[in-house]
């Protein structure tokens, strides 16, 4: 029987397990690089080595985790401090990589220009409205989970989401109709 | 109602716009910069009382003259009233269950995620 985050968790709490914690960087790897891929418009190599540098620190700090949200919702927001220390430290939000961006996507769910106009109407968004897009639209996020992930107030995570979908709603209407 | 449909498309696009990102060693190179596991010194732990008792358990032999002094411990006990030997017994029973049931709770309470 597969074992649960919560049981993971205890795991490398109690007997310093890495194998489960190993387990648990495969379970949530594609949702946390995905996420911080966007949030860096496009870096790869960048959203990368936040991604290893948010789960090195999620060990380092696993028992600070209490249970009171999902181990995903945790992980966001150590991802997402991550990505906002180096933003801060680089001084300047990085550029879009446009091109590596449209080779990494898989091209079979969606039109491949309307990914590209997805992309670019999101990489518009101011940061704010963007993570909240990113949490909540995206990633499945309820809005109390996302405010807890960027540590802002719930009335200002409703916001942006509006905001923020307004905007690529606006920027995309050619496709909407 | 437009507005609600036109949110859910944007939600589901949104979705499908960022397909599963395959392991391609990420999760080995994770773990090659996880701190090592620090050594765990609880299998000492028993060895040490163990070897304590002992020692203490020489010790009084040795100064209490061959340990006579335990042969009047078990006349005096003997001649205890078997009511008090009982209670003595339930009281120690119950020491150890509470003693038992708050190292589970704390426990719990460290592994619970």
């Amino acid at each position: 029987m597969e074992l649960t985050d919560a049981g993971l968790v205890a795991r490398v709490l109690v007997d310093e397990d890495q194998h489960a914690y190993g387990e648990l960087v495969r379970r949530h790897q594609s949702s946390v690089r995905g996420l911080l891929r966007q949030l860096t418009r496009g870096d790869i190599a960048l959203a990368d080595d936040l991604a290893q540098d948010a789960f090195v620190r999620a060990y380092k700090n696993i028992r600070s985790f209490r249970g009171e949200a999902k181990f995903s919702t945790w992980l966001y927001r150590i991802a997402y401090n991550c990505f906002r220390q180096d933003a801060r430290r680089r001084k300047e939000l990085v550029g879009i990589n446009e091109e590596q961006w449209q080779t990494e996507q898989d091209s079979q769910t969606v039109d491949p220009g309307l990914r590209h106009d997805l992309m670019h109407a999101l990489s518009l968004l101011p940061l704010p409205e963007r993570s909240a897009v990113l949490l909540c639209c995206q990633n499945g996020l309820s809005h109390d989970e996302a405010a807890r992930v960027l540590d802002i107030p719930l009335g200002t995570v409703k916001t942006n989401v509006l905001r923020g979908r307004e905007k690529l709603k606006k920027t995309l209407a050619a496709w909407v109709q | 109602m437009k507005e609600e449909m036109e949110q859910d498309w944007l939600d589901k696009k949104l979705q499908e716009a960022v397909p599963y990102i395959e392991d391609d060693g990420f999760t080995a190179r994770v773990l090659q910069h996880l701190p090592a596991p620090q050594v765990r010194w609880q299998f000492l732990r028993p060895l040490i009382l163990v070897a304590a008792s002992a020692l203490a358990s020489a010790l009084t032999y040795v100064l209490s003259d061959g340990g006579r002094f335990i042969i009047v411990e078990m006349f005096r006990v003997a001649t205890i009233p078997t009511v008090w030997i009982v209670a003595f017994a339930l009281a120690s029973g119950m020491l150890v269950m509470a003693g038992g049931i708050v190292a589970a709770m704390s426990k719990t309470s460290q592994i619970q995620p």
